[in-house]
């Protein structure tokens, strides 16, 4: 299925209602990420970091993922991601994953939209951002 | 002390021992529920798995890596930037081989954040038909406070 996309064209967000707590220790265990922060709430405020525990980065990396390749019909379609980490996100946060195409082109027969992503608790407080490269089918 | 720049600098190019990684299809799909994506056991694999068999298969843990450019965990290292460039579909199951090292160190000074150093590193993951599968490009920073 081919994505109907055009420069400015903005991608359905993805909301997080309420980052949860369960999956980052699963996640700590998959990717044998020893640091409390993400798994220890009493961890969390021996630091001075608040009562809260902090998601993975990958994670938040992960949320713009899911959103691209709903967007783009799988993710196959992702082809490219590069972000920068602003800030932490913390367990119980509200976060939208949004993307906008800035590009359309072909290249070696196929049409790909460059699109810049972001992350963000609220417009004034990003989390993440970043480019992407989304093939259209 | 904080580790010399130069010594830093002399990282540049230097690779790590590389290894392998397999898109075990229980951990995608764990690793996607997790994540809110599509959870499967089967098929084309989420472009994470780009990100997640670098840092899996690059022949070093994490806390090694801290100690090769003189940092610890306790140092309060932060990520940096991501990046992924899938050349050709992951797929679960499939075992890729990892290669690649650092490419970048550069120290800066901060006003408010002092001393610091954004260290980059590039890994390759070649599919079991020989191709390039994917690039991961990552950057920690890591503060030097004395």
């Amino acid at each position: 299925m081919a994505v109907d996309a055009r420069v400015g064209t903005e991608v359905p967000p993805l909301v997080i209602a309420e980052v949860p707590v369960e999956p980052m220790k699963t996640v700590a265990a998959l990717l044998h990420d020893s640091n409390p922060i993400h798994w220890d709430v009493e961890a969390v405020k021996a630091l001075g970091m608040g009562d809260r525990v902090v998601n993975q980065g990958p994670n938040n990396m992960a949320y713009i993922v899911t959103m691209l390749a709903d967007w783009a019909g799988g993710p196959d379609r992702v082809r490219g991601l590069r972000v920068r980490f602003l800030g932490n996100v913390l367990a119980g946060d509200r976060l939208t994953a949004r993307g906008v195409v800035t590009a359309v082109r072909e290249e070696g027969g196929e049409r790909l939209a460059d699109l810049d992503v972001r992350l963000e608790r609220a417009e004034d407080d990003r989390v993440l951002d970043g480019t992407a490269v989304v093939a259209l089918g | 002390m904080a580790i010399a720049v130069e010594e830093l600098e002399a990282l540049v190019g230097k690779a790590f021992p590389g290894g392998q990684y397999t898109i075990e299809p229980y951990r995608h799909w764990l690793m996607q529920d997790a994540v809110g994506g599509p959870a499967t056991r089967e098929g084309t694999a989420s472009p994470m798995e780009a990100y997640y068999g670098a840092l899996a298969g690059m022949g070093l843990s994490v806390d090694e890596l801290f100690a090769l450019v003189g940092a610890t965990a306790d140092d309060g290292p932060m990520f940096g930037e991501a990046g992924i460039d899938v050349r050709r579909p992951l797929r679960i199951g499939e075992t890729y081989r990892v290669s690649g090292g650092i490419t970048g160190v550069v120290r800066k000074e901060g006003r408010k954040a002092g001393v610091f150093d954004i260290v980059t590193f590039r890994l390759e993951l070649v599919g079991e038909d020989g191709e390039l599968a994917a690039v991961s490009t990552n950057s920690f920073i890591f503060p030097r406070r004395d």
